[in-house]
């Protein structure tokens, strides 16, 4: 369920941010997008489950989470209001 | 209580010169280190497949890559008990030769300085978000999907 404190942060339209980086924003052709919450909500969405939903290219488990700037597992429940950013692999330094 | 560990992270859009940003760093120290660690990474003149690179572009996580550098300062000087640490790390455009990265750490004994060192290096190679793309002459630009050896 979308808790009143995420219904809050987002006004009446619960959503979450989405983001791609690098390849993968390149590959899908699109780099941020708003992910409007389901209504009735659904009772847990994941971003292994956004992944599929969005259709983005590739093997999710070939890709890091992050969810409001943290690592995260692909199947962390989401909860409205987040930011969401699928990381191709990684080459700092 | 202040805050025991000197940290001092910076992402630089433009070129910098490392021995000068040590050389204030040190300067600014509130105590001289015994001992201290450095690693200065620059862009090589050739990509990956051999040719040569007309530029490196490096793309981050604007809010995530400031915090994760934090984050795994934090934890590597911790597990070290270092107080002095610097790090700084280009983003856009770099050019061959130019400064990549630049981490420095401060301590008592140079065992401390020297791993923790290289630890957070690689820590923030594998853990910070940073993505490479190799420009070559001929306008084809390539992402790279991992680091190189040790």
């Amino acid at each position: 369920m979308v808790s009143v404190a995420a219904m809050d942060r987002c006004g009446d339209n619960p959503s979450i941010r989405i983001l791609l980086f690098a390849s993968l924003r390149e590959q899908a052709g699109w780099s941020e997008q708003q992910w409007h919450w389901p209504d009735p909500p659904r009772p847990t969405l994941t971003p292994e489950q956004l992944w599929q939903q969005l259709q983005l290219p590739g093997d999710p488990q070939r890709v890091r989470v992050a969810i409001n700037h943290q690592f995260a597992a692909l199947n962390t429940p989401l909860q409205a209001g987040d930011e969401l950013a699928f990381l191709p692999p990684i080459s700092g330094g | 209580m202040a805050d025991p560990l000197q940290l001092r992270i910076n992402l630089l859009s433009s070129s910098f010169d490392p021995l000068q940003l040590l050389q204030r760093w040190q300067g600014d120290l509130q105590q001289p280190c015994a001992a201290a660690s450095h690693f200065i990474g620059r862009v090589r003149a050739t990509a990956t497949d051999g040719e040569p690179l007309e530029a490196l572009e490096l793309e981050h996580y604007p809010g995530m890559t400031e915090r994760q550098l934090e984050v795994l300062a934090r934890d590597c000087c911790g597990r070290h008990g270092v107080l002095h640490c610097l790090v700084q790390h280009r983003i856009g455009r770099v050019l061959p030769g130019e400064a990549l990265v630049l981490v420095a750490v401060g301590a008592d004994r140079r065992g401390p300085a020297q791993r923790c060192c290289q630890e957070l290096l690689e820590a923030l190679k594998h853990d910070a978000p940073f993505w490479k793309r190799e420009w070559q002459r001929n306008g084809r630009g390539q992402w790279i999907t991992g680091n190189t050896p040790l």
